[in-house]
């Protein structure tokens, strides 16, 4: 079989065993891998409607069939659960290497079933299958539990092969803002993850291996990714912007469309407050840059971090960091943001929705609606000192964090407040104002993991310009755009791809390295039919866990509060109106549902 | 005659180079464990390493190596498959691999992949 293994490894953690199964071919073909396969296999193993953080509810770590096959950033691994935050699918997308020597180990696929009753870690290292006991790794932060592994194994060789996915203390006490992390790498979608894994018992993860992957045809292969990565080379973004700043440097493509949220969103904002010196970063904190497997990009950045709270290596912030921790939260000092989404990594919280959370507390109390007492913690706007020790105490569910910790919706809803929460779907809202970009504004809507931007990336087109220029005022167009996103994203995820080439390369692009790896013949449609064939396949697992189209709707604030000045000056979110035409174009009825034919024409 | 120049400090570990050169070798099969260039990561840094030729023995002249005010176990480095660094030994054969300058001219495979600028091929004469 080229590029997948067809292995897939299931292990019972309560009765402490575990075999290996054959992937089935047809599914692989329907759906191709990674988040599609994963999500696949969840929809029929679990009932939507369990509880996320019971026995039931089980955990899918799945890699695409180009992973590890020297595919251009073909790096990404999915963690496929019902997410403990929202109670939809989530699906994390994970960094750096891991995905990679998963295959190597041996496996497309690993299933995690029940729970175990104290706390282990699971390791295939070399065909050696164990679930070990792990009670002294328990409560440690992601970096000593990685160091505190690769010690144990004992030979000073194989720690350097030896690639770790772990829960932070804030996954142990089942927070359902906890991420996973692999290697230092934050997973981009894994609010509520972290936790499901914390249920389990389940601390850890480790693999190593030393199988092969077989390409179809070496030298057409070969020839395919010499040319995407000359591409890739000759594309300003990709070559320039990406990998000296990351992704950072959307913070002033998005300041200059006034995009960037300010204080939870709040609407009348000054255009100067956000500024944020993005071009200061390599000055701050002598960025190394560090790449996932196979990636000629090498978008994120590690800095040395000095603060009272924590001293040493971490990672630089990213947009999503900025965005979501520092200026939602009415920060604007980079080294506090760096602070907090170290916070973040060590502790194994996800920065979008603990960054979400702080700001719905900060406005609570603002607004007179949740006192200082109440909270037992200081919550200003602006005030780093806050932001880094509710991160904290919430980690921990030390103190009085545990109302925080529950999220931001819970929060809001706690004191009577819904509407202050900026989420959809329980989930905060990644650091886009809807009211500015139209795309992402529908997307946030209608998407099957909450209002996250890595799900359908429409700000490429719509600020960044790179394939087409499009106003992200405008509604023209929109709704085909979000869906084209979305199910090109979905391909993209299940194949094990990241979406940053899309930056500087078209999706047809791929094609070629696609079919060469896997000895296919698609074409860039027949892909994108498997990607809306996975998009459905999610929304029926949401539909069935509870959610409709009363769930596709952004907060009061994006439709009602036009923004009162900069280049969005007067806008507020039209997604009512975009709604009704996305619904059409994807074959569902008025409330949200696919249309029988729609299901059937897609195989399902 | 052309040689292969490693800059350390520009590499960022995305092993690609690894691939390439597995690729190369042997027709059609991704496998790090069959390269014949590996990276290795001590802390922050990453060290790209070309197979050199084998020794069957452990040598006797280890030194650290300093560079700047870090120190590196010198082992890291050492291009040779020793018994000590079971690396660059093909697992199925325990056959020793060294790097052979394969690829198309001008270009090893390794050094055509290589998008950081960590390898560079370069006259020496």
């Amino acid at each position: 079989m080229n590029g997948w293994t067809g292995r897939c490894l299931r292990v019972n953690l309560s009765k402490k065993d575990f075999h290996i199964e054959d992937v089935s071919p047809s599914l692989m073909e329907r759906f191709l891998g990674g988040r599609g396969l994963g999500v696949k296999m969840l929809s029929e193993e679990i009932n939507p409607q369990v509880d996320p953080l019971s026995a039931e509810n089980k955990i899918i770590f799945v890699s695409g069939p180009l992973v590890g096959t020297g595919a251009v950033t073909g790096a990404s691994c999915n963690v496929v659960t019902k997410s403990a935050l929202s109670g939809t699918i989530a699906c994390a997308k994970l960094r750096g290497h891991f995905g990679a020597e998963l295959k190597f180990a041996g496996f497309d696929m690993i299933i995690i079933e029940d729970k175990a009753d104290s706390p282990v870690i699971l390791s295939v290292l070399d065909d050696k299958i164990s679930i070990q006991p792990a009670l002294e790794y328990w409560g440690r932060t992601t970096s000593e539990a990685e160091k505190l592994f690769k010690a144990g194994l004992g030979d000073k060789w194989a720690g350097r092969e030896t690639y770790l996915l772990s829960v932070g203390p804030a996954g142990e006490k089942e927070i359902p803002l906890a991420n996973v992390i692999n290697d230092g790498f934050l997973s981009v979608g894994g609010a509520g993850i972290g936790a499901v894994m914390g249920s389990k018992n389940l601390k850890a993860l480790a693999v190593r291996g030393s199988h092969s992957l077989t390409v179809a045809d070496g030298d057409r292969f070969v020839q395919a990714v010499t040319t995407l990565i000359n591409k890739l080379n000759s594309a300003p973004l990709t070559s320039r912007s990406m990998s000296t700043l990351g992704s950072a440097f959307f913070a002033d493509r998005c300041h200059q469309k006034a995009i960037l949220p300010f204080e939870n969103f709040k609407a009348p904002t000054l255009s100067e407050s956000k500024h944020i010196e993005t071009e200061t970063l390599p000055r701050l904190f002598a960025l190394r840059s560090r790449a996932c497997f196979a990636c000629p990009i090498a978008c994120i950045k590690k800095a040395d971090v000095m603060g009272p709270l924590f001293k040493g290596k971490g990672m630089a912030p990213t947009f999503l960091a900025i965005g979501a921790l520092g200026l939602n939260c009415g920060i604007r000092d980079l080294t506090t943001i760096a602070m907090a989404n170290v916070i973040c990594g060590e502790m194994g919280l996800d920065p979008l929705a603990a960054g979400g959370t702080v700001a719905t507390a900060m406005e609570l109390v603002e607004k007179g609606n949740a006192s200082k007492e109440d909270l037992k913690l200081e919550f200003r706007f602006g005030e780093g000192d806050d932001l880094l020790q509710a991160l904290t105490l919430m980690a921990t569910k030390k103190g009085h964090a545990k109302r925080i910790g529950k999220g931001g919706q819970a929060l809001a809803v706690e004191y009577g407040q819904p509407k202050r929460f900026m989420g959809v779907k329980g989930i905060p809202m990644a650091p886009f104002d809807p009211r500015a970009i139209q795309g992402m504004g529908l997307h946030f809507a209608t998407s099957n993991y909450g209002p996250q931007h890595l799900y359908a990336y429409t700000f490429i087109d719509e600020v960044l310009h790179v394939h087409e220029e499009l106003d992200p005022l405008s509604t023209e167009g929109k709704p085909e755009l979000v869906k084209q996103y979305q199910d090109m994203t979905a391909v993209m995820d299940s194949l094990g791809l990241c979406n940053w080439p899309l930056m500087g390369l078209k999706f047809k692009n791929f094609v070629p390295m696609i079919n060469s790896c896997l000895g296919t013949e698609y074409r860039a449609e027949d892909l994108l039919r498997i990607g809306e064939r996975i998009w459905n396949q999610e929304r029926c697992f949401n539909m069935e866990a509870g959610f409709d189209h009363t769930h596709d709707v952004l907060p009061e604030r994006f439709v009602k509060e036009p923004l009162l000045e900069g280049p969005a000056q007067g806008h507020t979110s039209k997604v009512e109106e975009m709604l009704p035409v996305y619904y059409r174009l994807r074959g569902w009825n008025e409330g949200g549902a696919p249309l029988p034919g729609t299901l059937d024409a897609l195989e399902l | 005659m052309p040689r292969i120049k490693i800059d350390h400090t520009k590499c960022t570990g995305c092993r690609h180079c690894e691939i390439a050169c597995s690729l190369n070798h042997v027709a059609g099969v991704a496998n790090p464990r069959r390269a014949r260039i590996r990276v290795f990561r001590e802390g922050s840094t990453y060290f790209p390493t070309i197979a050199g030729p084998f020794v069957d023995a452990a040598c006797t002249s280890k030194n650290d190596l300093v560079i700047g005010d870090q120190t590196y176990n010198m082992c890291l480095i050492c291009r040779a498959s020793c018994p000590e660094k079971p690396f660059f030994i093909e697992a199925e054969t325990g056959f020793p691999l060294k790097c052979d300058f394969c690829g198309i001219p001008p270009s090893p495979s390794c050094v055509r992949w290589c998008n950081s600028g960590a390898l560079e091929l370069v006259e020496d004469d």
